[in-house]
């Protein structure tokens, strides 16, 4: 099953950290030293605030991808449990910024300033490829200072779905006066 | 710098009737309003949406106005640009190559034969009616787009990817409050 990070509303305080973590994870630290009106920032997640709620979010990295399915240039493929986009064979189509069901990926421009034929900024496909290039695992995760993002394994949803199994059937056993 | 994606316009394949009243729309309001009565045309009907059938589906397809447009960045003689969110052919610098309707991975390039005010336009120096290659423009002169005005059944719709991450982040938002678990 693939993994995915996922934030907790209760813990979120809205602060951003995990878009910065986020960006500086893929492009470095030059990023502080660059004039921020020219940089694109461009971060893999995005917090959002409702009136009742705070929290990032991010690609679920669904067992059955729409994005990778709908891609007409088959750029959107699965590595190391995470759902990846080939950026550099995005036509920035959108098809999978319509299929995604989550608002997951967005259509920015191109951080290293790449310009297209007629002089426009080159734009790809951005979405969270869960840091499966670094070591250290998701960066939102490790930045987060209230912690609330957590990596979810396939064993982390298997053993919450037991421990609730378990606890229904001690309820269900308690009701019939076991 | 914040960039926001073209508009494009998408079909519910689920209403689509198959009518081709978009197709219809489409070549009257690129024609100066041609076609908008019967025995008007008097030159082939070319609309800039294709209607798509294939199995149970049958829906119209046209052009998603890609970002990195591979059309306009294959286009060797410059005359595909962007125009207020749209990418559009200039007819008149077309030279037929079809390296757009090649590197287009929807379909939603054609070349056709070229008329004005019904008559067909030769080329220079050739005895065959020039062609040029066609596509989807959005309808940036007029308000509104054709296609989606003329379809019976709402089964078009005019995409705005900002506004549609907006709501759909907003309901991912209150998902993440009812799954706080694990």
């Amino acid at each position: 099953m693939n993994h995915f990070v996922k934030g907790n509303p209760d813990l979120c305080i809205g602060c951003r950290t995990c878009m910065i973590g986020c960006v500086v994870a893929h492009e470095g630290l030059h990023i502080f030293e660059v004039d921020p009106d020219s940089y694109n920032f461009n971060p893999k997640l995005s917090v959002i605030k409702t009136a009742a709620i705070t929290v990032p979010v991010q690609c679920k990295h669904c067992e059955n991808p729409a994005c990778m399915a709908v891609c007409p240039e088959k750029c959107i493929h699965l590595e190391k449990d995470a759902v990846v986009v080939d950026t550099d064979r995005c036509i920035g189509c959108k098809t999978c910024v319509m299929a995604c069901p989550y608002g997951a990926i967005e259509i920015v421009p191109d951080s290293r300033n790449r310009v297209q034929i007629d002089g426009s900024p080159r734009m790809i496909a951005n979405k969270c490829d869960l840091c499966i290039h670094s070591k250290r695992g998701p960066e939102c995760v490790r930045v987060c200072p209230t912690e609330a993002l957590t990596l979810v394994t396939e064993e982390d949803l298997e053993k919450e779905a037991a421990d609730k199994r378990i606890a229904a059937a001690k309820a269900l056993a308690e009701m019939n006066g076991a | 710098m914040m960039m926001d994606s073209s508009s494009f316009v998408a079909a519910d394949s689920s209403r689509c009737t198959g009518c081709r009243a978009c197709e219809v729309a489409c070549f009257a309001a690129h024609n100066g309003g041609l076609g908008y009565t019967v025995g008007t045309v008097g030159v082939p009907v070319t609309a800039r949406l294709y209607l798509t059938r294939v199995g149970n589906l049958c829906m119209p397809v046209q052009c998603r106005h890609c970002e990195n447009s591979p059309c306009l960045n294959s286009c060797t003689a410059g005359a595909i640009r962007r125009e207020e969110g749209s990418i559009v052919i200039e007819e008149a610098a077309c030279i037929g190559c079809k390296n757009c309707m090649m590197a287009c991975p929807f379909g939603a390039i054609e070349l056709v034969p070229v008329y004005r005010e019904g008559r067909r336009i030769m080329q220079q120096g050739g005895g065959e009616q020039r062609k040029t290659a066609h596509k989807c423009d959005l309808c940036i002169k007029n308000d509104g787009q054709a296609c989606i005005e003329a379809c019976p059944n709402q089964a078009l719709v005019l995409v705005n990817p900002k506004e549609d991450l907006k709501e759909k982040r907003r309901q991912a938002a209150m998902a993440l409050a009812l799954t706080k678990g694990v």
